[in-house]
């Protein structure tokens, strides 16, 4: 058991959760901290179960067994979880998709807007000029009227970042957020991000950004087939690798 | 003259029957639409059979059966009623398989995305998917409701007065019975050209301001 000062600065608590499809098992008897205020960056091949292991912190995959706590709320993998449960559990863990998943059919004010009147219950006033700093904060405010389908790439997943900080998250999930952008692109994005990291932001990242994951995250995960083979200080990782398996992936992805 | 001029009085008939019949049909078909893609399979299976049921028996069989079901007991329903009664039911079978194309149509981001926010499925149909529901439908609603505004010369044979009710009269008395219903055939053309054109200017407009 933890104590329960340590307890207090731990953000995500992921305690041995496994995740099958089927025969498959994509999460294999995971267990995973994150402190408060610390980056961590998921790394690993494709398939290696990076975005599953993201998509169950917020619930948006069930995991068949295991614990997972955010912010202090804690849900077992067995229990029935109501639906004011997971709201609150979704609410403290903001997520940024690869695809951004705007809403198409909403200006760029509105998307951000939607679920602080809908969720945190504001004010469509207060909602609009919580969203317009925002905008301003990841360096879109002229974009506030404009049509997602009107934004470049970059300019969309920021605007996605801003969306789920409107719900003043305690931690902010990001499934690959520059996988679906030209390299200039991902680079705006990554600045909004690294601008989070050095506000304190609680974040993990699945990435294959090397380059982020070695400057802005404080801790480095390999996962490679469900499981995580290696973590620790990113520098470390990076110079010497604990696995012939982790040294052929990094070799892969920078070396080309 | 004198035909097209008593044909056009069944201009406001014809459309009264096909507006009712398919806002009728445009609102009963979301639910029926949401019964069948509910989690509970029965739901589905009864979603599933009322639309076959309903699409099954061909529109004239569904005017006899409410106008001559209905109205020949205690309750007396009215032509036009049956009419736009009968459009309405066969309408929320066809809505909801449109509505249900379109459901597929959306990406799963669209509903992870509000999921992830916190909202509530009642939140995420009404605010996020719903909308976009409606928009994708647009093209095949409205080639729906043009087949309904021909298809609503039917209410004739139940006496309402009609487009086809009125060319028919006036063939009636002709002494060449072709030259009303060319007329009538002219004036659906009219009215339906019109309808596509505001169909297709709508949908692309939509498009090109939230084109993906």
């Amino acid at each position: 058991m933890t104590l329960p000062a340590t307890r207090q600065s731990v953000a995500i608590e992921l305690d041995s959760v496994v995740k099958r499809y089927g025969d498959h098992t994509v999460l294999d008897n995971v267990s995973l901290s994150v402190r408060e205020g610390e980056v961590v960056a998921i790394i690993g091949p494709s398939g290696a179960g990076k975005s599953t292991l993201l998509r169950c912190i917020n619930l948006l995959e069930r995991p068949d067994s295991g614990r997972i706590t955010v912010a202090g709320h804690a849900v077992d993998a067995g229990s029935e979880i109501s639906n004011k449960e997971l709201v609150a559990h979704r609410r403290v863990a903001g997520m940024v998709f690869q695809s951004f998943n705007l809403f198409p059919h909403l200006d760029v004010l509105r998307n951000i807007s939607l679920a602080q009147e809908r969720v945190l219950g504001r004010s469509r006033k207060d909602a609009d000029k919580r969203s317009k700093e925002l905008l301003d904060r990841v360096g879109l405010a002229d974009k506030a009227a404009q049509y997602p389908s009107r934004c470049s790439g970059g300019q969309q997943q920021r605007i996605a970042i801003a969306r789920a900080l409107a719900l003043e998250p305690k931690v902010m999930l990001f499934d690959e957020p520059t996988s679906a952008l030209d390299p200039e692109l991902g680079l705006e994005v990554l600045a909004v991000m690294r601008e989070l990291a050095d506000e304190g932001m609680t974040m993990v990242v699945v990435t294959h950004e090397m380059q982020f994951a070695r400057d802005v995250s404080d801790h480095l995960v390999v996962m490679v087939d469900g499981a995580v083979l290696e973590e620790g200080p990113p520098e470390e990782i990076f110079s010497k690798p604990g696995h012939e398996r982790t040294r052929r992936f990094l070799r892969a992805v920078l070396e080309r | 003259m004198g035909y097209l001029q008593a044909i056009i009085t069944g201009i406001p008939m014809t459309l009264l029957v096909t507006v009712a019949g398919f806002t009728l049909g445009a609102i009963g078909g979301i639910p029926l639409a949401l019964a069948r893609r509910s989690r509970f399979a029965v739901l589905r299976i009864v979603a599933r059979t009322v639309i076959e049921f309903l699409r099954g028996i061909p529109p004239i069989v569904w005017i006899f059966l409410i106008y001559f079901g209905i109205g020949t007991g205690a309750i007396t329903i009215s032509p036009l009623g049956a009419a736009i009664a009968a459009f309405g039911v066969i309408s929320c079978a066809y809505m909801a398989e449109i509505y249900r194309g379109g459901l597929s149509a959306i990406p799963a981001g669209q509903w992870e995305a509000s999921a992830a926010l916190g909202m509530g499925h009642r939140d995420q149909l009404s605010k996020v998917v719903g909308p976009q529901v409606l928009r994708v439908s647009i093209p095949a609603s409205a080639t729906y409701a043009i087949g309904l505004l021909k298809d609503s010369s039917i209410a004739y044979t139940v006496g309402v007065q009609e487009i086809l009710f009125n060319a028919d009269m006036q063939a009636k008395q002709a002494s060449d019975a072709i030259v009303p219903f060319l007329y009538a055939a002219l004036v659906y053309v009219i009215i339906t050209i019109p309808c596509a054109w505001a169909a297709r200017s709508l949908d692309s407009g939509l498009r090109r301001k939230v084109a993906r």
